[in-house]
């Protein structure tokens, strides 16, 4: 740990989160030039990725399958080398506005409460899982009823087996990984249980770790209440139909004494909305440009608290956008000039970044997802009358987040509002 | 006999079926060669690379990630998960260390995939500045 | 008071013509056998308020499993042979506000609780409202409790430690015509000892609580609405008890009493629990939604106590700024089920609710699809700015009720060391510290009569809060973490509570070693993660504070552990197919 007199009381750049998007923000800062430090809540740096000790990250960025913690520790090296301070154990009591950037007030057990002051921010703070309450799950409150999140840390980092016969809901992909975690380390999993039509997670972890193992996949149904007072004894199943309605009458008692929920996950903005920052209803962070810069100036954002990310390496290379801009933003004082918007027009679901400095950067990268399961799709970038671009995709899945790179090249003047929209092509 | 299985090589995903009529496994339901590939790999002997855990004594670090170096027979997995259960780590290790060489004879080495020393990473920035 | 034949009549003419109408002690007993609970609640009302001391409901429904209560799976002799002067049955915020008032004498006094930690049952689920003394009927002892309660709630607070806000109440009007109801509105006020009535507007009523619904029709605000948190208040009474010499008994329930004929009437001699019998000179019957079960062990039974749910939807803190008092509506007629509204509450969250409907079970504390469509469609609408998407989690409790909805606090008129304080349902939380007064009182006589009771030299009234740090400025906050450096470490971050926090909980005088008895005290978990990231956390905390293995760290008690085992070592993966083809067999279609 770094001791008080030693860390400086200002800083270029600070960035909120030590996982894949806000160390690969830091390096990429420092490797612009700035002063740059890092703030973690945790006593161990990495973010999730410590948890994830599942492989296939890092296929992009190093062309390598690694771990969860491998990835991290890559770039925790690449931190290291370039004198990143990251503190640990440090939790951001507030974040306020000041006249040369931004003030963090922060706790931690040696300083007690500090304050530290930053011409840049970059908040990365990741996401968290949404709960069984909140997807209706009804009943009481026994214990057994875990997140994937928190039965990962529990298995994966304490070592401790909190189920032995599990049902679970969702099969999103920490869903899926945590069905195989469970039954490697010798639970039982009853059944991975979807409200939706199509599994949520990646193909190859529906063929990896369920398939694999035996386990059943049961989509179009969903769990609506648990049993168990003390303890989870078992949960109702139902049927749904398409608008996730239950069907009266195929009602299924399950014995468990677990029930694992991987129900989707919100980005962690709370502190950022303290500060007015207003979100996206749909991605769930704060609308931002091609430097992944909010509606507040010298505020940056990236990763999973930018949006919900399905691979690693999109999440340091939004990182790395974020971390680049906050040093020039810094060091520069770069000014936004006129925002144009990102629009999510027919069969999208959500584009990445929301806004577009007109006056800035014009090679973008888009992120973006498709409301619905797509064949042969053929989007299109559509600026005023023109069509600016055509990709085509065999199909396009919403579990499956795509990225598009727009050329300088690409654009005409005058530049207007892009939209993005997908034409079905019929065979 | 027939099996069903879904395609992972890319992200359409077809849904393969093979068919054992003779000696020949034949596949169909694939829109490429890949798929073939994919299909008479899988059904004849899948191989998986396995990541799990293991016990250290260290107090700050109970669990150790670790994986194959590569992929094992899949009907190994729980044999191989039966000695992974036995180990228990007394030596610091950094990831990519050697665990355990050539698990069960594939010729294929366990690794560590994380720190021994988790808070290890915090310290960074003193080692760059030589303490 | 009616006579039985007036009675028996009443139910023949209602269709209960199989049901007996009996009369023993006073009180009405029916007994028989209906096909509804809903029968069996109408028959209940119908035999109440007829002028006798109670309504005993015996009746049975067909198809429906009796009741019975949940009794600890722990068993010992720890109390084997034990005496106490007084022993209050029954952890809620009655039990323990009425064992704080006993330590004001040099007596030993037991709270016994069959749950693992004060609080578990509508104590600890309710909205936390201190009522002014409107709704209840003038005259009743609801209304004098409530007046007397509300009045006591100041410094009880301030004694005890516990946060308490005034925010007032504001009740609106659905109709216009509503405004008619002024002067009987001003009347009941008066008659209840209600102060500070003030009428608004429809614009009045927009400018205090700019978030109202557009159509309301103005109404009236009443400044002696509280708001407290209900288990914290529990915890208090019971923990200042405890300082003050009183002895609290978790996982300990009464399953009898042995009982000696006197010349007064009957008189406990033994009180038979799961941890062995002991000898008390007075008990105290405070066991909320057992208390008729109680009673009949101790052979006077007067009355039957009925569940009534009530669900509640917690909202997430970063909306609390839209609203500002508790919001009712006035609804006539008011009936017996008046449910809530929307209630800011101390920690700062929103309160959508309570629901009230009449259930058979009542430990049943589960949740239905149909509360939440209930809340959104009749209480979360009262503030317009309020969205089902900002609820973060629900759960219910079960009211106490008697068939003639009113409180009883007396002696028991057949067994001379026996004090019933039952069927407190609303207002009981704001009458607490007035109940606790008059069953103190009620129980220096009792106890006068067969011993010299001296009053307790050391009692200290009050109890010194452990320090909330989210609640303190950061220069105080510094100050605590330099003496203390695990005031500094966050737990749960949702709450912003410090590993300090969840220790000092753990070590204080009513310390419960489990997840939600760390919950209650100190709030980790009930942020808008529910826990998601400090439960793994807190299961290790915990195990290291009680000094026990993982395994047995629970949720709330024996039965509710968290961990089976570690892993690693030997896993038995007998049962564990692993096909060596790859794919999946076509299923058969024959």
């Amino acid at each position: 740990m770094i001791s008080l007199d030693t860390l400086n009381e200002k800083w270029e750049v600070i960035v909120i989160g030590s996982g894949p998007a806000g160390l690969a923000a830091a390096v990429a800062a420092a490797e612009s030039g700035a002063e740059v430090c890092i703030i973690e809540r945790e006593e161990r740096p990495g973010g999730i990725l410590k948890q994830c000790i599942h492989d296939g990250f890092g296929l992009l960025r190093f062309q390598e399958k690694l771990s969860g913690p491998e990835y991290a520790y890559r770039y925790l090296e690449m931190a290291a080398n370039r004198r990143i301070p990251i503190l640990g154990n440090t939790f951001v009591l507030k974040i306020q506005r000041e006249d040369t950037g931004f003030g963090l007030t922060l706790q931690e057990s040696g300083r007690g409460v500090f304050k530290l002051q930053a011409k840049a921010v970059v908040y990365a703070a990741g996401c968290r899982e949404r709960t069984s309450r909140q997807v209706y799950v009804h009943g009481d409150r026994p214990s057994g009823i875990f997140t994937a999140g928190t039965l990962q840390y529990m298995i994966n980092i304490q070592g401790y087996m909190p189920a032995k016969k599990c049902v679970i809901l969702g099969s999103g992909d920490i869903g899926l990984i945590m069905a195989r975690r469970l039954v490697l380390e010798g639970a039982e999993v009853e059944g991975v249980y979807e409200i939706k039509p199509e599994p949520s997670g990646l193909t190859r972890n529906v063929v990896q770790c369920l398939d694999d193992f035996g386990t059943p996949l049961h989509l179009s149904t969903t769990v609506t209440e648990i049993h168990g007072q003390k303890r989870v004894t078992g949960v109702t199943v139902c049927k749904v139909d398409n608008d996730a309605v239950p069907f009266r009458g195929t009602e299924k008692y399950i014995p468990c004494d677990t029930l694992v929920l991987s129900v989707g996950l919100i980005p962690e903005n709370d502190l950022l909305e303290t500060l007015g920052l207003g979100l996206d209803p749909t991605t769930g962070g704060p609308p931002v440009d091609q430097y992944n810069m909010t509606a507040l100036e010298g505020l940056f954002v990236c990763g999973n608290a930018l949006h919900v990310n399905d691979l690693v390496d999109y999440v340091s290379e939004s990182g790395v956008l974020a971390g680049q801009a906050a040093a020039d933003y810094a060091r520069y004082g770069r000014k936004r000039s006129r925002c144009l918007q990102i629009i999510p027009g027919s069969g999208i679901r959500y584009v990445v970044p929301q806004l577009w400095d007109s006056a800035g950067e014009r090679n973008l990268i888009l992120y973006f997802r498709s409301s619905q399961t797509v064949f042969q799709a053929v989007l299109e970038v559509i600026s005023g009358d023109r069509v600016l671009r055509t990709e085509k995709y065999p199909v396009l899945r919403p579990p499956e987040m795509q990225r598009l790179e727009l050329k300088a090249e690409d654009f005409s003047e005058p530049l207007q509002d892009l939209e993005f929209r997908i034409r079905e092509v019929k065979i | 006999m027939k099996r069903r299985l879904t395609c992972i090589e890319c992200p359409i995903g077809c849904s393969l079926e093979t068919q054992n009529i003779t000696q020949e496994l034949t596949v169909s339901g694939n829109q490429c060669a890949r798929g073939e590939r994919y299909a008479l790999k899988e059904v004849r002997n899948p191989f998986r690379s396995l990541t799990t855990t293991v016990a250290t004594v260290f107090a700050n670090c109970p669990r150790l990630p670790v994986r194959t170096k590569g992929e094992i027979p899949r009907k190994d997995l729980f044999v191989a998960m039966e000695l992974i259960n036995s180990i228990i780590i007394e030596h610091p290790l950094l990831p990519g260390d050697l665990v355990l060489k050539d698990l069960l004879g594939t010729g294929v080495d366990l690794i560590a995939t994380g720190p021994t020393d988790p808070v290890y990473a915090f310290n960074g920035y003193e080692r760059s500045h030589g303490r | 008071m009616h006579s039985l034949k007036k009675i028996r009549k009443l139910f023949d003419r209602a269709g209960f013509k199989e049901i007996e109408v009996a009369e023993k002690h006073k009180a009405i007993f029916l007994s028989g056998n209906v096909d509804h609970w809903d029968r069996y609640l109408e028959a209940g009302y119908l035999a109440a308020g007829k002028g006798y001391r109670g309504v005993v409901n015996d009746i049975q429904v067909r198809g429906l499993i009796p009741d019975s209560f949940t009794v600890p799976s722990h068993s010992d002799k720890s109390l084997e042979g034990r005496h106490f002067h007084a022993a209050v049955v029954g952890g809620g915020v009655i039990g323990a506000a009425i064992t704080r008032e006993l330590t004001r004498w040099q007596i030993d006094v037991a709270l016994l609780e069959k749950e693992n930690d004060l609080s578990r049952h509508a104590s600890g689920r309710n909205n936390g409202i201190i009522h002014p003394a409107f709704a209840a009927p003038p005259g009743s002892l609801k209304a004098r409790y409530n007046t007397l309660g509300n009045r006591m709630f100041t410094q009880e607070a301030q004694e005890l430690g516990v946060p308490l806000a005034w925010p007032g109440l504001l009740v609106v009007f659905p109709s216009r015509m509503m405004h008619m109801l002024m002067p009987l509105i001003r009347r009941r006020a008066r008659q209840n000892g209600v102060r500070g009535v003030e009428y608004l507007t429809p614009e009045q009523v927009r400018a205090r609580e700019p978030n109202i619904y557009n159509k309301q029709q103005g109404g009236f605000f009443l400044p002696e609405g509280g708001i407290v948190s209900p288990y914290k208040l529990t915890m208090a009474y019971g923990e200042n008890a405890i300082s003050n010499g009183a002895q609290v008994f978790l996982q300990t329930a009464v399953i009898g009493f042995d009982l000696i004929k006197n010349q007064g009437g009957n008189r406990i001699v033994r009180v038979n629990t799961n941890r062995g019998s002991f000898t008390a000179d007075l008990v105290i019957n405070a066991a909320g939604i057992w208390a008729d079960q109680l009673a009949e062990m101790a052979g006077d039974r007067f009355y039957t106590i009925h569940p009534r749910r009530g669900a509640i939807a917690i909202l997430d803190k970063k909306v609390t700024h839209l609203l500002k008092y508790n919001i009712g509506q006035l609804l006539i007629p008011a009936g017996k089920s008046k449910g809530g509204g929307v209630t800011p509450t101390i920690d700062g969250n929103i309160l959508l609710g309570p629901t009230a409907e009449e259930i058979p079970h009542r430990e049943d504390f589960a949740t239905r699809t149909e509360d939440l469509a209930y809340i959104y469609q009749h209480q979360m609408f009262l503030n317009k700015a309020l969205r089902s998407d900002q609820v973060i989690t629900y759960f219910s409790g079960n009211r106490a009720c008697t068939f003639d909805e009113e409180f009883v606090i007396e002696p028991s008129s057949y067994v001379e060391n026996f004090i019933h304080v039952a069927g407190i349902q609303s207002p009981g939380l704001t009458a607490a510290p007035a109940i606790a007064r008059e069953v103190g009182r009620l129980a220096a006589e009792i106890l006068k009569k067969t011993m010299a009771l001296l009053p307790n030299a050391h009692f200290n009234p009050c109890r010194k809060p452990l320090p909330v740090m989210s609640a303190l400025s950061f220069e105080e906050r510094s100050r605590l973490i330099k003496e203390n450096p695990a005031y500094g470490k966050i737990v749960c971050r949702c709450e912003t509570v410090s590993e300090g926090e969840i220790t000092d909980s753990l070590r204080s005088p009513l310390g419960v070693a489990s997840l939600d008895g760390v919950k209650q005290r100190v709030r980790t978990g009930m942020g808008r993660c529910q826990g998601g990231f400090c439960t793994p956390r807190l299961v290790d905390i915990v195990a290291r504070e009680a000094g026990i293995n993982i395994e047995k760290v629970s949720k709330s008690g024996p039965g509710s552990e968290l961990v089976f085992k570690k892993t690693k070592g030997l896993v038995d993966y007998s049962s564990v197919k692993i096909l060596s083809e790859g794919g999946k067999e076509e299923e058969s279609h024959d």
